[in-house]
């Protein structure tokens, strides 16, 4: 495991920051027009929208809340439109680069994070942290559950302790991605044991809800990770619950905790909203109140209370300080572990590497391609002069197309590209009269397109620079 | 069953009638005009289709695809100029027939063929979807990854003219995939040092470089235009002869198509031969064949129709994309957050089953939308050829910028599609990049997951009797294709 070089981060923020300035858009939300009547219309477009990205695949704890979020926002507020994005990976980080850099300053966009993806962005390196972003506020936490199939030879926590005890390796734990509250809580129970946290064999999904077919399928000893993703699975019997990560048993799961299996070991995993960087005053206050607003309602609490989760809502600024503290508390955690793994990757005993696969398959992609080029497979078609031009003038506009487009804006570079792919594809040498009407044609279909995507979809699109 | 009914209790509320009558028409319009394919318009729709309810969305691109199959015959006998790939066969008696004035009958034994086989195909999908549900379950890791890898075989093998072309078609795609931040690690991989590379290419802008960009500037490499298009002549309605020719390809067509759509071998293209192959062998008139047989329409249309819906079942059941559109259509389900496999079934219920119901009622509306309506069809191949792709060049940028209002994204789509143009140019088969983009990451996952599972015992791919059996599968399929490949080389030396 390696922490983040500070340099790094620094160095890929300055390049961002200057990627950004470069694509910068004017938006441009005066066009609102009839077009936006095109039956498209009615099923995109509404007064109050908000994006929540969950960064983990359907079906895990992130997915969870962000999807229990969507349905208590349209009961307590009919009108709005909430849209759930699942970005999956790399404990969450994936997603929050993805969020930092492309929602940036969008008031009207949350990102679904917790302690995963505290730890996850220390554990992976990631350049974007979760700094990077506006803390709104803190919702729920979660123990963590220890599940085995209902037909494993486990009983007891006991049982899988006692075997992980004599052959470490030998017992396959599977949960959410590596560094995640899972891999931690299996990570400190070994050390607790004073197993070396090198012989530990965890194997990282990209949610919990991903781990659940494979413990399924008898290919784990164990699952590890919050009671809501296995609920349903243990209700019908398919899994058996061992023990739960809390201080003290919690109401409505039938398991001991580890501290009365002599494990001294607790560990929560809590959840929060955070919203993209570049917000003013006003439209933080503006999230925090709705996210408020949610918490406090009734619905949420009946969810809190079906889901198994724990009410920890945190906001403003203590939640601003508790997640520095977190920070810092869970690097120091990570620095621990990582002293005693030090060169040892997180997938134990695999020869492979995350850089394997994708130097084999690259080396043979170079291999191949000078294979074919040798034995002359291509077959070489003959073109004619004339297509040479039509094809050539193509190519040369649609690499020149995002320059266009950024400096003239959509209207006057679609026009552009159209008149000049249209003129090539007529063969001839252009006059006056075809050029004319290619042009407009041209305009007319571009501006179209402008009015139907701005006014009716919602999609901003660049204006000249000079608007 | 009560399942399925649930299924049209969903697809029959109207908004998603709407929806699915919108996916129909646009997909016949796109399968008959040339150039653009139902991939690529599902790629062109993502973005814009974001905010929508998935349920609608996903309804409206699976009658986009099967819309495209229908539509796809149209210009191929019509025109000659096949507008699907699914369709080239088509367009050798297809086109003899409109010459000879049996215009007509070719569109009406194409488009009730399509019916018939849609139909059967959907009920196929029904009954085999949840038992091959219960099969995925069993599938681990390992499975999963040896699966994908006869994926990778089958489409290379059976796509382009050489396999060496077809492995480095899938190779790239495959390269191309491992770019962005590895999901397993955290760790970045091929990004160059470039901070827009970390999102990885997103499949949507590959779709459109390859298919939109790509088809374009092929076409524009051709030359002027000089084909013309036939006007439909002669009754639609077909003779007693002609039906009595039509039902047992129909049937036959079906039967090829369906299980040949469900094994990963690249798409439509294949049944469609093999359909006509078979139909040619068992006619009393295989002289006919080539100059107009009706037959030879029939079969294989039917046989891309099936197809088409055999290619749903390992797409819903394993997340096993088998044709270029159904890994944009697997790209269509991830957008809204779906994940399709054995779960989908599960937490999804009635988006599934209202999707496949909408199949069915999809069937209906396309045999309407195709047969008293075909004129209006022909009318969309007066747009000249010129604006048509100059129109499609401007949408495909549209959408590709739209994806993540990104400059960078237009830049990706201009180079991947002067690569495709590069592609077709050598006779490479552009369905393996996108299959490769799509699969390989997930392929090198489970390879890693079933290493850490057996603790790096590279024998878990042999020991479990799943992968065992596809592993070897796979090599042997591999070992034929080049094999094939040296002989035909020697033969012509």
């Amino acid at each position: 495991m390696e922490v983040a070089h500070p340099a790094n981060c620094i160095g890929w923020r300055a390049v961002r920051a200057h990627a950004y300035l470069l694509h910068r858009e004017r938006y441009n939300h005066g066009v609102r027009s009839l077009l936006a009547l095109v039956f498209l219309w009615p099923a995109l477009a509404s007064a109050q929208s908000l994006t929540i990205t969950a960064p983990a695949a359907p079906g895990g704890g992130w997915d969870q809340t962000a999807r229990v979020m969507q349905r208590v926002l349209a009961e307590i507020d009919p009108g709005s439109n909430v849209q759930v994005e699942n970005v999956p990976g790399a404990a969450g980080t994936i997603g929050l680069a993805r969020f930092a850099q492309s929602e940036r300053g969008n008031p009207d966009a949350l990102l679904v994070t917790g302690l995963v993806m505290v730890s996850g962005v220390i554990i992976n390196g990631s350049p974007v942290s979760l700094s990077d972003t506006t803390p709104i506020a803190r919702l729920t936490g979660e123990y963590e559950v220890i599940v085995v199939p209902a037909t494993s030879p486990y009983r007891s926590i006991s049982d899988l302790v006692a075997a992980f005890r004599t052959n470490p390796g030998g017992i396959s734990w599977g949960g959410g991605s590596a560094g995640g509250t899972d891999d931690l809580l299996i990570r400190l129970l070994a050390e607790q044991m004073g197993l070396p946290a090198s012989t530990v064999n965890y194997i990282a999904f990209p949610g919990g809800g991903a781990a659940l077919a494979a413990v399924l399928g008898g290919q784990l000893s164990a699952a590890v990770s919050g009671y809501a993703e296995f609920a349903g699975q243990i209700a019908s019997g398919q899994l058996r619950v061992l023990a739960v990560s809390a201080a003290s048993r919690v109401a409505g799961i039938d398991a001991p905790t580890l501290r009365e299996a002599g494990i001294n070991l607790d560990l929560a995993n809590w959840r929060a909203v955070v919203a993209p960087p570049g917000l003013s005053d006003a439209e933080q206050t503006a999230l925090i109140e709705r996210v408020t607003r949610l918490t406090s309602s009734r619905q949420w609490q009946a969810a809190l209370a079906q889901n198994g989760w724990d009410d920890l809502s945190l906001s403003g600024a203590p939640f601003r300080q508790f997640l520095l503290a977190e920070q810092a508390r869970i690097e120091d955690v990570l620095r621990r572990l990582s002293a005693t793994n030090h060169d040892t990757p997180a997938s134990l005993a695999v020869a492979i590497t995350p850089l394997s696969v994708p130097y084999a398959i690259g080396t043979m992609l170079l291999i191949t391609f000078c294979g074919v080029i040798i034995r002359s497979a291509v077959a070489r078609p003959q073109f004619d002069r004339v297509g040479r031009r039509m094809a050539g003038s193509i190519g040369l506009a649609l690499l020149l197309l995002p320059v266009a487009f950024m400096s003239l804006g959509f209207v006057i570079a679609s026009t552009a590209l159209f008149a000049l792919v249209a003129g090539s594809m007529r063969g001839a040498s252009p006059r006056a009269a075809t050029v004319a009407i290619d042009l407009l044609v041209g305009a007319a279909f571009s501006i179209a397109l402008f009015t139907l995507f701005t006014g009716g979809l919602g999609v901003s699109l660049p204006s000249p620079w000079f608007l | 069953m009560g399942e399925l009914l649930n299924g049209f209790a969903v697809a029959l509320t109207p908004s998603n009638l709407l929806w699915g009558l919108a996916g129909t028409t646009m997909g016949t319009a796109v399968g008959v005009l040339p150039g653009i394919g139902p991939a690529l318009t599902v790629a062109l729709l993502l973005p814009v289709t974001y905010g929508l309810d998935p349920t609608a969305a996903l309804i409206m691109f699976a009658g986009i695809y099967y819309g495209a199959m229908y539509g796809g015959s149209t210009t191929s006998i019509l025109l000659n100029t096949p507008g699907e790939s699914a369709t080239i066969v088509t367009a050798l008696d297809g086109h003899h027939m409109a010459r000879n004035g049996r215009a007509g009958a070719a569109l009406a034994t194409a488009a009730i063929g399509s019916f018939v086989a849609g139909t059967i195909a959907t009920c196929a999908l029904s009954l085999t979807a949840p038992l091959m549900v219960k099969l995925a379950l069993a599938f681990g890791s390992a499975d999963y990854f040896a699966l994908m890898v006869l994926a990778f075989v089958m489409v290379t093998t059976m796509l382009g003219a050489s396999p060496w072309l077809g492995w480095c078609s899938l190779l790239l795609g495959l390269t191309l995939g491992f770019v962005g931040i590895d999901g397993l690690s955290g760790q970045s991989r091929f990004t160059l040092g470039i901070p827009y590379l970390l999102d990885g290419i997103d499949p949507i802008i590959v779709a459109i470089g390859l298919f939109a960009v790509g088809e374009t500037l092929w076409v524009a490499s051709r030359g002027p235009e000089v084909d013309g298009v036939l006007p439909v002549r002669g009754s639609l309605m077909m003779t007693a002869a002609e039906w009595s020719r039509s039902w047992r390809p129909w049937l036959r067509g079906t039967a090829i198509g369906f299980p040949l759509g469900a094994l990963p071998a690249g798409g439509a293209e294949l049944p469609t031969l093999m359909s006509y192959a078979i139909e040619k062998r068992l006619s009393k008139h295989p002289e006919e064949f080539g100059r107009g047989a009706i037959e030879a329409v029939a079969g294989p249309e039917a046989a891309n129709n099936a197809s088409a819906a055999g290619t749903l079942v390992p797409l819903l059941t394993l997340g096993l994309p088998t044709s270029a559109t159904a890994a944009v259509l697997l790209a269509a389900f991830q957008q809204f957050g779906l994940q399709p496999g054995p779960l989908l079934f599960e937490h999804e219920t009635a988006l599934v089953w209202g999707v496949i119901a909408s199949l069915y009622i999809g069937s209906v509306m396309l045999l309407v939308l195709n047969l008293p309506l075909v004129g209006l069809w022909v009318k969309l191949l007066a747009i000249p050829r010129h604006w048509l792709y100059a129109g499609i060049l401007v949408v495909a940028s549209l959408g590709a910028f739209s994806v993540h209002r990104a400059a960078g994204d237009l830049l990706l789509m201009a180079i991947i599609g002067l690569v495709g143009f590069a592609m077709r140019a050598a006779g490479a088969p552009v369905a393996p990049v996108m299959i490769g983009l799509i699969l390989g990451p997930a392929a090198e996952q489970h390879l890693r997951r079933a290493l850490a599972i057996s603790q790096g015992d590279w024998t878990v791919f042999l020991t479990r009797p799943l992968s065992a059996s596809l592993i070897v599968v796979s090599v042997l399929l591999a070992g034929w294709g080049l094999a094939r490949s040296a002989t035909r080389n020697k033969i012509e030396a």
